[in-house]
């Protein structure tokens, strides 16, 4: 991101002069207080919402101007982790989690095989056929990530993935995510909860009143950055 | 493609069967237009037939002039034959007196007490149904009241203008009816179908959240107007053919003069084909129309 400005109506900015670089494959924590435009900033690399200045580098690629009719192909490479799940209450687990899968046209059986492979990584298989409200907190949360990982996208956004979890379920997610980011996959991470981004020392960014504060790289990214 | 096709399908299908009172709005009031349209259809169709009985004795007769040749008249027999595709007959003033005495009856009597008969010669032309055109017999009639021989021409011109006039406001009166009825039926299929899009609003958000394009949002939706259009017209045209079949005896029995045809003649496969295409057309613009405003939104 480079200068990246959000305004919403006549509103003081939500975001002011952002610049960040998150390279390939890295694993992120965006930090900061309720409020502080940490949701905003996802939502500018999904275009949920477009910067009001500035450029969004995606895959070297300003998606900040991106055409209307370009932005189904770009969320099709991004998967998103909502803080609200977003999950169709009618919909069994399986058609939730291959929802991503049907609005790329791919057959029925294909939809249904890999997102039963995908719930088994999330050790949710035996639920497939669950409607969501039956799920627990936790479960639901992976049947989320799920969705989100079940089209192979190069980069995960998740929005306080374990805001209403206890701390047993929020380790399990975190423990998912690392995993997934060891596949290769770009995870960015917001959370406003400073003992995971304790526990698991990554790099971290901090937003306060939608400015960047501070990068922390972490004890453990510095240590493996040395080593390479 | 066959997947995409599959799909959309399974969503149209899903969604009526989950929400069916919207559904069943939109296919009443799209049924109820249609049944309007069949209705106005059969009666436009009646009165096309009434006008063509009618005029089923519309005539030209062309009077003559004292002295006119039989070449003369043998020329103007074949000009009229080849103008107006109709039978003609010469009529001699004895034949016309002959029958204008039997039109007078007992009065006619009074005829034979003529010294001279009066009438003239005439020709007289059965105009066929193509050749009745208010206005191309008036061209006709002023063309021949031009020949030198021609005394007077006589098609009942003011009859023949009446119910081309009649024909003509009737078949207006109908483009407008329909078209108001027509308007109409599309906002309200429209409003009924936002309701439906409304209470999927979050399926749409999730699916255009991953990835899907307003097309593919917007197809299930146009399919399902599609389908409303099939089945509301499925139901006009049983509805039209139900009347058709009970309630044309009863008519005739009330209005004899309208001798209507039974039933299965007066609903058409042409008038259901005309349905299904209407309620298809109608669905679809409803549709077209709710979901290009919520994506707007």
């Amino acid at each position: 991101m480079f200068h990246v400005t959000k305004a919403f109506g006549n509103d003081a900015p939500t975001l002011v002069d952002i610049n960040l670089d998150i390279q390939k494959g890295e694993f992120v924590f965006l930090t900061g207080p309720s409020g502080a435009g940490k949701t905003t900033l996802l939502k500018l690399v999904f275009l949920a919402e477009r910067a009001t200045r500035g450029q969004v580098l995606v895959s070297g690629r300003n998606v900040a101007r991106l055409r209307e009719s370009g932005i189904p192909y770009l969320r099709r490479n991004i998967g998103v982790v909502f803080q609200d799940f977003k999950l169709l209450p009618n919909r069994s687990v399986a058609e939730n989690v291959g929802f991503a899968l049907d609005v790329i046209g791919t057959p029925r059986d294909i939809v249904r095989q890999k997102a039963l492979k995908i719930l088994k990584r999330v050790g949710l298989d035996h639920k497939a056929n669950v409607l969501p409200p039956k799920l627990s907190g936790g479960e639901q949360q992976r049947v989320v990530i799920a969705r989100a990982l079940v089209n192979d996208p190069a980069i995960l956004l998740a929005d306080e993935p374990t805001g209403n979890l206890d701390p047993a379920l929020t380790v399990e997610i975190m423990d998912l995510l690392c995993d997934v980011n060891a596949r290769g996959t770009t995870v960015v991470v917001a959370t406003h909860d400073a003992s995971l981004i304790e526990r698991y020392q990554k790099r971290t960014l901090r937003l306060e009143r939608g400015t960047l504060v501070s990068e922390d790289r972490g004890a453990k990214a510095a240590l493996l950055m040395v080593q390479r | 493609m066959i997947a995409r096709a599959s799909y959309f399908t399974r969503t149209a299908l899903g969604g009526m069967w989950r929400d069916p009172f919207v559904h069943v709005v939109a296919i009443a009031s799209l049924a109820i237009a249609l049944f309007g349209f069949g209705l106005a259809r059969i009666a436009g169709a009646q009165i096309d037939g009434l006008v063509s009985a009618l005029g089923g004795e519309v005539e030209l007769t062309v009077y003559l002039k004292d002295g006119t040749s039989p070449e003369d008249v043998a020329k103007l027999e074949a000009a009229l034959q080849q103008r107006t595709g109709g039978a003609t007959k010469v009529v001699s003033p004895a034949e016309a007196l002959g029958r204008l005495s039997e039109q007078l009856g007992t009065q006619g009597q009074a005829l034979t007490e003529l010294g001279a008969n009066p009438l003239p010669w005439s020709v007289e032309v059965m105009l066929p149904a193509q050749a009745r055109d208010a206005e191309s017999l008036k061209a006709l009639s002023q063309t021949l009241r031009a020949l030198t021989f021609v005394d007077a021409v006589d098609y009942g011109a003011d009859a023949l203008e009446r119910l081309a006039a009649l024909s003509k406001g009737l078949r207006l009166a109908s483009v407008v009816a329909f078209a108001v009825v027509f308007l109409t039926t599309i906002v309200v299929v429209a409003a009924t179908l936002q309701l439906a899009i409304y209470a999927r609003r979050e399926e749409i958000e999730i699916q255009k959240l991953v990835g899907a394009t307003n097309r593919f949002v917007r197809a299930p939706f146009l399919l399902e107007g599609m389908v409303q259009g099939v089945l509301s017209a499925l139901l006009a045209g049983a509805a039209l053919w139900a009347l058709a079949v009970f309630g044309a005896p009863q008519a005739a029995k009330v209005v004899a003069f309208l001798a209507l045809p039974s039933g299965s003649k007066l609903v058409t496969l042409r008038l259901l084909l005309e349905l299904l295409a209407l309620g298809v057309a109608m669905g679809l613009s409803g549709s077209v129309v709710a979901v290009r405003r919520f994506l707007r939104s």
